[in-house]
């Protein structure tokens, strides 16, 4: 391996001796940096070499031979760092501060390693995403300046401009601006590649501080707010920013004071502690109590005079044990599909990012100073823009924008919680706590609403999962913030929300897409599993609760209609009509017009209830529960009301008899490897495991043909007999 | 070249075929071992006093029980798979349509005042 091979040598000497050019380090001035004669044309030839070769030839070699040449932490950083504070009026210095931004901004541009590479772009892909890192670290950790504040200066003359009076070079540098700070927001150490020891010093927290610090955080609120009035075209930009920030961190964590997240702490610590020892408890049980080669053998009698041999002394603890290593002992496994690796990409939002104490500080002072004033402005823009198609959206935008109203819309909820809890005892601020839910009334509309289930609808038809990821969480997120709005003193607020709840669930196709969500599970990894069952779980308890306070409530439902309708038109198209059945015909169609529209039947919730009581929603919670060693209490909670609801209420407990979902009630009852006994959801689990094994066996006493039927998803068609013992009567229509 | 046309100076090849793996599929599931087995512990009525089953108070005992018996009868039949991955090999059988007709009869000869065709 030699450098010359991996770039045109003569590039790499065109590039070095522009960058030796560019100044350096004088050793009469301590050290400090100084310019070069010409370093404002120098800057501009690095940048028209990054446009002319790299951009137009589509490779990577110029940005490979800066990496090496060490320009951003060698040079492009002193400079920006050695332009005075009070050198306002030096005009040569502030051009080559933007000079130098303008380099900064390609050379730290996130590369993704998807999509169409060449060969000079998989040669040199893992060295500059290496390199990136060091750019990162190299400008969040300058001690002798804030480079980040350095870099808002140079657009601060071009925000002071009204909007009106901007020149499309004003438009330029604030858009250049933004996007550095998202690249720098983006950029983390890569999890393939190995480790430069940087991970601090380039991760999320470390961001979120320096943004702080450095006013970078003042900027964006300044923009959100002004969103629509003083600033237009960067909303998308500023969403990507907002989103590489927040993806990921989990709100709660954010409003808990520093006691309480030590306690958490120490609780989580406690929690990983109490697994690891009933992990070491369950090895304890099964160890051999002699020596490996101590040599233990015994045989299992079977059936038919038959025999199997194992060996080792923990068969004699019983049964159990020996039937376990019998299992274990053999050698074939049935091959598993592999998933695609989807999560390594940066628009990925299901890996909890930690924030450390004073970083969850600082983020909670944006996100509080956003939620009060820039969030209605903002996603009001944005959802003009995305209602438009406007040409600067991205598809990876849609998600952003509705990840990032399902994480503020729990930050709000959050918020409230913990106002509550705080306010309560003193009754100082007790104003504040009927304050209305306005101030997230952007994304509470009919507007924000239709756009969602159209997006909804079609990430589903397009199998775009991680879209519609995105879409359920903010679609879960909205119920759950109008289930407290309900609750709202401010009877305005209750109002509203009788509204809200009303134009959800009175459209049966909603009602519909979620129950084909779920059913439609299949290997779309665990955060999608997760946000399926959670919004199944939401939506459904939601909608029993409003069903029952609203026993006349009405449901549009369009293929009933339609189908009458085609009904008609069949009638109206049979032949030897007679002419004067064309009035009425052209009426007819008047009527199925309407009826088109408006028809309207009663809703009936034990209907619906049945509709998410199927073989395939059963898979689903069964794929959830199957994690139950890293499920959260609420997570097991949710898989529990499911299953109880099938069992129990929906007394399709037949659909749960099939061996390997006993088999993993059993597991997790009894273990191996089960639950640890001392688990919050534990007894839960097990009063209802008990339950469901009793039902089984009284049902496999009455019909034995279950014994066969056990190891198959039931069919339809037989599903009824089974429970009940006779047909299903329908109802003729005689 | 009539040789050649006969065939007679080429050498056959023998090419050594790898043996087949034997499958779970609807065959081995529904030979003597598989459901018939199952079929006919079941209808012998003696099923819980075989599986030395305690009925109530005891489900979580009884549920290994059963959880054991599949086992052994999954060994038997297709001693290659584990107990879970056979588990689902059956369930993917329990797909066919043939399977589905079966299994439709199997429980429709259960009925009370069941005639065979």
């Amino acid at each position: 391996f030699s450098k010359a091979q991996t770039v045109h040598p003569e590039v790499r000497a065109y590039v070095y001796s522009l960058v030796n050019a560019l100044g350096g380090s004088s050793t009469d001035d301590d050290g400090h940096y100084v310019l070069g004669d010409d370093a404002l044309a120098c800057l501009r030839d690095l940048k028209r070499w990054l446009k002319l070769y790299d951009e137009k030839n589509n490779r990577l070699d110029v940005a490979r031979c800066l990496a090496e040449a060490k320009l951003v932490g060698g040079d492009l950083v002193p400079i920006l760092a050695s332009w005075p504070e009070d050198g306002k009026e030096n005009k040569l210095k502030a051009r080559v501060a933007l000079a130098c931004l303008e380099v900064l901004v390609p050379l730290t541009w996130p590369l993704e390693t998807t999509g169409e590479m060449t060969l000079n772009h998989h040669r040199h892909t893992p060295y500059i995403q290496q390199a990136q890192v060091i750019y990162k670290a190299a400008i969040l950790g300058c001690d002798t300046s804030s480079i980040l504040r350095q870099v808002v200066r140079i657009g601060l003359p071009s925000i002071a401009v009204a909007r009106d009076e901007r020149t499309s070079r004003d438009e330029g540098i604030l858009k250049l601006l933004l996007y550095f700070f998202r690249n720098i927001a983006v950029i983390q150490q890569v999890p393939n590649l190995p480790s430069q020891g940087l991970d601090s010093e380039v991760s999320r927290s470390a961001t979120i501080e320096a943004f702080r610090d450095q006013d970078v955080f003042a900027l964006l609120l300044t923009i959100c707010s002004n969103m629509g009035e003083d600033f237009n075209l960067q909303d998308v930009i500023v969403l990507d920013i907002i989103f590489n920030l927040i993806k990921g961190v989990d709100p709660k964590r954010l409003w808990m004071t520093q006691q309480q997240r030590k306690s958490q702490g120490i609780t989580d610590l406690g929690a990983a502690l109490a697994v690891e020892e009933s992990k070491n408890r369950a090895t304890k049980k099964h160890q051999w109590s002699r020596h490996g080669r101590f040599g233990t053998m015994l045989w299992v009698k079977r059936d038919g005079e038959k025999m199997s041999a194992v060996s080792g002394q923990d068969n004699l603890k019983g049964d159990q044990q020996a039937l376990f290593n019998m299992d274990k002992s053999k050698k074939w496994s049935k091959p598993q599909q592999k998933r695609r690796d989807i999560d390594h990409t940066i628009h990925d939002f299901d890996h909890t990012t930690h924030l450390t104490d004073p970083a969850s500080e600082k983020l909670r002072n944006f996100v509080d100073e956003f939620l009060d004033s820039g969030f209605n402005p903002f996603f009001t823009h944005l959802r003009k823009a995305i209602e438009r198609e406007a040409e600067r959206l991205l598809d990876v935008n849609y998600r952003q924008f509705f990840y990032a109203v399902a994480w503020f819309l729990e930050a709000e909820r959050i918020r409230r919680e913990t106002q509550k809890k705080e306010v309560k005892p003193d009754k100082v601020r007790d104003d504040f706590t009927d304050e209305s839910y306005s101030i997230v009334a952007a994304v509470l509309n009919q507007e924000t609403f239709i756009m969602l289930n159209r997006f909804m609808q079609v990430s589903l038809d397009n199998k775009e999962w991680q879209d519609l990821n995105a879409c359920m969480r903010c679609f879960t997120q909205v119920l759950l913030t109008v289930q407290e709005m309900v609750q709202s003193p401010l009877e305005e607020d209750q109002e509203i929300a009788d509204n809200i709840q009303n134009r959800i669930f009175y459209e049966e196709t909603t009602h519909d897409r979620v129950v084909e969500i779920l059913r439609g599970y299949k290997d779309q990894g665990f955060g999608y599993l997760d946000a399926c069952t959670e919004l199944a779980h939401v939506f459904l308890r939601m909608l029993e609760r409003y069903s029952k306070e609203n026993v006349d409530m009405q449901i549009r439902s369009r293929r009933r209609a339609k189908k009458k309708r085609k009904e008609e038109m069949r009638m109206a198209a049979q032949p030897g009509d007679d002419p004067t059945a064309d009035d009425e015909d052209s009426e007819n169609e008047d009527i199925a017009d309407v009826v088109q529209v408006s028809k309207e039947r009663k809703f009936d919730f034990n209907r619906f209830a049945a509709k998410f009581s199927t073989q395939n929603s059963v898979n689903t919670f069964v794929s959830l529960t199957t994690f139950y060693r890293d499920l959260s209490i609420e997570q097991l909670k949710r898989a529990h009301r499911f299953f109880y609801r099938v069992a129990f209420k929906q007394d399709l407990a037949v659909l749960l008899y099939r061996i390997d979902i006993i088999a993993l009630f059993n597991k997790m009852i009894n273990g191996p490897d089960g639950l640890d006994k001392r688990h919050a959801m534990y007894k839960e689990w097990s009063e209802f495991a008990r339950q469901v094994f009793k039902k089984m066996f009284k049902k496999i006493d009455q019909r034995p043909e279950l014994i066969v039927e056990m190891l198959f998803s039931k069919i339809n068609s037989t599903l009824y007999y089974l429970e009940y013992g006779q047909e299903k009567q329908t109802i003729a229509a005689s | 070249d009539l040789d050649a046309s006969l065939g007679l100076d080429e050498e056959v090849k023998v090419t050594k075929r790898r043996k087949p793996i034997s499958k779970l599929d609807e065959a081995r599931l529904l030979s003597a071992p598989g459901i018939p087995k199952l079929r006919a512990d079941a209808r012998s009525g003696k099923f819980s006093k075989k599986l030395r089953l305690k009925g109530k108070g005891h489900e979580f005992s009884d549920v290994a029980r059963l959880l054991n018996y599949y086992q052994l009868w999954l060994d038997n039949l297709y001693p290659r798979a584990k107990f879970a991955d056979g588990l689902q090999l059956i369930e993917k059988v329990g797909h066919s349509r043939r399977m589905q007709v079966m299994r439709k009869e199997w429980i429709d000869e259960g009925k009370p005042g069941y005639v065979r065709d």
